[in-house]
């Protein structure tokens, strides 16, 4: 049989298909690969975490005492906790700093939209490490802010320096423009003559932000708060460069449990701890959208 | 006539403070490691006294040069790789019609939800206790395509959201096949969206440290070099490297900016283009 031959038969195969049929056999290799590279990795985490470390060797041996260390161990918790908290400080302080500025740009952004709305995501691709160092440079003990002030005669600021302050504004530079980015786009495709439209019924600017504006873009400032918690709450190297001595977080303590102390199965039970805390954090917050009420229009629904 | 001015105006300058503040608050830190680079004193470089010092060292060091050509292939590998996997999926994903679109898209997302710890811890655990495979530049690749994949399938659907599929109907009703649809008519519409998705998947996953730190084991990457560096200390290399891939990006960006002020190029929604 020729390829042409092959090709016509295959064709005549494709066209007898569904459009259900097609639609998988076109994602297969995605969802394969999301499968094997996404599903699998995180499956192993659990099975890890049911067994047993000895001396840097992983033993096949079926108990929940790694699930019972990191749910009692004093020092686990407050880590657990310490992150909840400071990753819900962050979301919120990035959503509050995002909403003026994504709304700024988009009512007055005019012809530089475009280029204000770049300049945001420069910061944000550069990476952690990076951005830390950069940081670091301003905000550190020996930075520019604290010998500026010295120069000036006047004492350094002791929050910014290795504390939990400096590594809730260092997580909040890095994920503020994400924040920003993810409400302009929902502003974007918000139609602000319904603004005008409640301010024509006789409401008044805040009036109108708050029954049209603020419920109409929920999905911005959701998605937003969303993709600051989850990275913030698992969150390692800022906390490890920036947090000092008593603002260790959970993110930093489960990676010294494959590098420093090489306790895998121990890290696996705090990494399965995560992703549950994380799914329940995320179930919770999706539980306040109505993508309909929301005006929501993105999922191509065809009525 | 001034007072009304003054009612108007006065709302919208205290709203400019705060983008004003985010860009100072985002950048100071950048410019005044760029300026810090090129100066004698890195911590306090007011008045600049100009040296390279910053760069030759960079440029001397031999582990930068093997980190650079690992983060460069590394950030090439998942570039095409989840530029490819993403054209795919949004492709499936608009065009036809299934029940199983909505588990398929949660699947498909799920990944911007998990932490990159998680992703490179589960990769470690994976190839290092079950396939007993040393960190390496290939699993990296594929750790981070899982990551950058879901940036790239945005990008690309805000392109593909408003593609006309009757183009494609009419490419097929005058005898073209699948294939050569796909080459003639919707990739030269469709590129530079998967251009973009190429660029910010590439400049993501070369910057990226949590999952290529654990999947790669003793392989050097850029980040990981600086990040290793880091804990001894601020040195006069670390802002050199800062610096320069500041610039690159931004060059990145500017070139995407040009094209699209240019209308070379495209991106995302336009209002009423075809309604």
């Amino acid at each position: 049989m020729s390829a042409g031959a092959i090709g016509a038969a295959v064709s005549r195969r494709w066209l007898a298909l569904g459009s259900s049929q097609r639609f998988l056999i076109v994602t297969a290799p995605v969802t394969l690969f999301l499968l094997l590279f996404l599903v699998v990795p995180l499956l192993s985490i659990f099975v890890v975490s049911l067994w047993r470390t000895e001396s840097y060797r992983l033993i096949v041996d079926w108990n929940l005492q790694n699930y019972h260390d990191v749910l009692t161990e004093a020092s686990y918790r407050t880590f657990l906790l310490r992150s909840v908290l400071s990753a819900l400080i962050v979301s919120v302080a990035s959503v509050l700093l995002a909403w003026p500025v994504a709304y700024f740009v988009i009512r007055h952004g005019g012809r530089y939209k475009l280029l204000l709305v770049l300049c945001l995501a420069v910061p944000f691709l550069t990476g952690i490490v990076l951005r830390v160092i950069a940081l670091q440079g301003v905000l550190g003990p020996i930075g520019l802010l604290n010998l500026g002030l010295m120069k000036l005669g006047v004492p350094p600021v002791q929050a910014l320096m290795y504390t939990k302050t400096a590594t809730i504004v260092g997580l909040v530079y890095l994920y503020l423009p994400f924040v920003i980015t993810a409400i302009y786009l929902s502003l974007l495709n918000f139609d602000f003559k319904l603004v005008e439209a409640a301010k024509v019924f006789g409401a008044g600017n805040v009036r109108a932000f708050f029954a049209v504006t603020w419920p109409l873009n929920w999905i911005g400032t959701v998605v937003g708060f969303t993709l600051t918690f989850i990275p913030s709450l698992a969150s390692s190297i800022t906390p490890r460069f920036l947090g000092g001595a008593d603002g260790t977080l959970y993110g930093m303590a489960m990676g010294s449990q494959f590098s420093a102390t090489g306790t895998w199965s121990l890290g696996a039970a705090m990494g399965a701890v995560l992703f549950v805390v994380s799914g329940i954090a995320i179930f919770t917050i999706s539980r306040l959208v109505n993508l309909r009420r929301s005006g929501f229009t993105g999922a191509g629904s065809r009525e | 006539m001034t007072g009304r001015f003054l009612v108007r105006s006065v709302p919208k300058l205290a709203l400019a403070l705060f983008p004003a503040l985010a860009y100072v608050f985002l950048y100071v830190p950048i410019l005044h490691i760029a300026v810090a680079s090129f100066s004698r004193d890195i911590l306090w470089p007011y008045p600049v006294r100009f040296t390279l010092d910053a760069y030759m060292a960079l440029f001397r060091s031999t582990i930068y040069q093997e980190a650079l050509s690992n983060s460069l292939l590394l950030a090439f590998g998942t570039a095409v790789l989840s530029t490819l996997l993403a054209t795919l999926a949004v492709f499936g994903l608009m065009k036809y019609r299934s029940p199983w679109k909505g588990w398929v898209l949660f699947l498909f997302v799920s990944p911007l939800f998990v932490a990159d710890v998680l992703l490179g811890i589960s990769t470690l655990i994976l190839n290092g206790l079950f396939l007993d495979i040393p960190g390496n530049l290939v699993s990296a690749i594929l750790a981070n395509t899982v990551r950058a994949f879901t940036y790239a399938l945005l990008i690309v659907a805000t392109q593909m959201f408003r593609y006309n599929w009757l183009l494609n109907d009419a490419a097929m009703v005058c005898g073209a096949g699948q294939v050569r649809t796909f080459f003639e008519i919707t990739l030269p519409i469709i590129w530079p969206s998967l251009l973009g998705a190429f660029i910010v998947t590439f400049i993501l996953s070369f910057n990226n440290l949590d999952i290529s730190y654990y999947s790669l084991g003793a392989v050097p990457t850029m980040p990981a070099v600086a990040w290793g560096s880091l804990r001894f200390g601020i040195k006069p290399e670390l802002y050199a490297i800062t610096v320069l891939v500041n610039a690159a990006v931004l060059l990145c960006l500017l070139v995407m900016f040009l094209l699209m002020k240019s209308e070379t190029v495209r991106f995302g929604y336009r209002a009423g283009r075809d309604t």
